[in-house]
């Protein structure tokens, strides 16, 4: 069961999943769905540590819907730091760009809009990975006619010196959120140091136990 | 405002028994959930339980009773005042979830009411704990309305729990003797009120499902947990839970 799943993942998703594989092939569209990780469906959960701090992705939950997903996501992504906030998207709905490294930004592959926003506008959320191996990180909001033409306004708008190594843009309308009469849901986190193994000051007790052996 | 002691302990007492005995009926499932995020999800909500029966048994302590170790691990079953819902064997996940769903909404009522209580500490726990029922009820919600309109299976699954625990959910609103006595010194609205909103907020997320909630009025309810009556499940939990306590009191983390 185990290597047929892994067989149908490769032929499917390689050529998008691998960074390293992407790399190899820059040149091909400029935005690609995120694959999904598992046959039950995955969702990226986004996770905000202080009121004034930016939201970034935590990791994936595997849950049949978005509210379940949500209701995982909690317990997997605080249990062992502080949260104020938190938020799922399903991973199909998260369209990535390409990867780059080095002085290599990302933005250098983005080509300008073939046409600008029309009529039909919606807000789309922007993050950024700023560094190869951490978390990608919130940088702002867009109003455009779709992820393709957002991605392209953001080069004007959101852009410094720094190179950014790969962007995700999610339709803010496949967001589901925490909501602000559920923030008492994080109120006693800091008091949960017992899930943490540094709250058990375990050193000098095995130092004795190892003396009496 | 002069508070009338015994009523008062009496009735934290059977609040802390539920929570020390669910959170350890529950946590018997860590390593077993239906899946890992689920796994981790009821794990931490049955150690949310064993805090909040901690946090119980130390206001407890502070109007003159033993220290919460001592009183958690040291009594006979005959001793307990846990409902006798809490206590029955944990079955499949249908019925631990019913469980979960039935209990967890009583007790976020219960401790909702109590953050008027007119015993200090007690309401400055509830007040506290507030976020943590918050997600219990959430979680517990969620889950029954996922699975009370998946499938032809799943919703009766449900449905036999269902009819299984309401009588011992029922149970839980035992009232007490000194029933009369809480009310009036303004330490809880009482099991009678208690069960009626319990009643009506369970009803709101049974109707969004495929399943049918008995007749409640016509349900026998199983009393007797408050006063120390238990089913024979009881006595092995509390030698499980004091195996380590009984060896060396003094153990530590």
């Amino acid at each position: 069961m185990a290597s047929l799943r892994c067989h149908f993942y490769l032929i499917t998703y390689m050529e998008s999943l691998d960074p390293r594989v992407n790399r190899l092939n820059l040149s091909t569209t400029e935005l690609t769905s995120k694959a999904p990780l598992d046959q039950l469906g995955t969702y990226e959960v986004f996770s905000q540590l202080k009121e004034d701090k930016p939201y970034f992705h935590v990791g994936p939950v595997h849950a049949p819907n978005c509210e379940m997903a949500f209701l995982f996501a909690k317990e997997q992504f605080s249990r062992r730091q502080t949260c104020t906030g938190l938020f799922v998207v399903e991973t199909r709905n998260i369209k990535v760009s390409v990867f780059t490294e080095g002085e290599d930004t990302v933005y250098n592959y983005i080509s300008n809009p073939g046409e600008l926003a029309n009529g039909n506008t919606e807000s789309f959320e922007l993050f950024h990975l700023k560094k190869r191996g951490k978390q990608h990180e919130y940088i702002g909001t867009i109003e455009a006619s779709s992820a393709e033409v957002a991605l392209s306004m953001v080069k004007s708008e959101f852009i410094n010196d720094k190179p950014v190594y790969n962007i995700w843009i999610i339709k803010t309308s496949d967001i589901e959120s925490s909501q602000d009469e559920d923030k008492i849901i994080w109120d006693t986190l800091p008091d949960k140091k017992f899930r943490d193994a540094i709250a058990y000051k375990a050193a000098d007790k095995i130092k004795e136990f190892k003396e009496r052996q | 405002m002069m508070t009338n002691t015994e009523a008062l302990k009496e009735l934290i007492y059977k609040m802390a028994d539920d929570q020390l005995i669910l959170g350890h009926r529950n946590s018997e499932w860590t390593g077993f959930g239906p899946l890992l995020e689920e796994d981790i999800a009821f794990s931490s909500m049955a150690q949310d339980k064993v805090g909040q029966s901690y946090a119980l048994y130390q206001i407890l302590n502070d109007l003159g009773e033993g220290d919460p170790d001592t009183v958690a691990f040291m009594r006979n079953a005959d001793q307990f005042h846990n409902s006798q819902l809490v206590e029955l064997p944990n079955g499949e996940y249908d019925f631990s979830l019913v469980r979960h769903f039935l209990f967890d909404t009583a007790e976020a009522i219960r401790f909702q009411m109590l953050t008027n209580c007119s015993h200090e500490p007690l309401a400055q726990l509830a007040n506290k704990i507030k976020g943590e029922l918050r997600y219990h009820t959430m979680h517990a919600d969620i889950w029954i309305k996922q699975l009370g309109r998946a499938t032809e299976e799943s919703v009766s699954k449900l449905q036999d729990s269902l009819d299984r625990l309401i009588p011992y959910a029922i149970g839980v609103f035992e009232p007490s003797p000194m029933e009369d006595q809480i009310i009036e010194d303004k330490i809880f609205e009482g099991e009678g009120k208690l069960r009626q909103q319990w009643e009506e907020a369970i009803l709101v997320v049974i109707s969004k499902t495929s399943l049918n909630l008995p007749d409640l009025s016509l349900v026998k309810p199983v009393y007797g947990g408050r006063v120390g009556q238990h089913t024979e499940h009881l006595q092995p939990l509390l030698d499980e839970m004091s195996e380590v306590f009984k060896i060396d009191p003094t153990a530590d983390w």
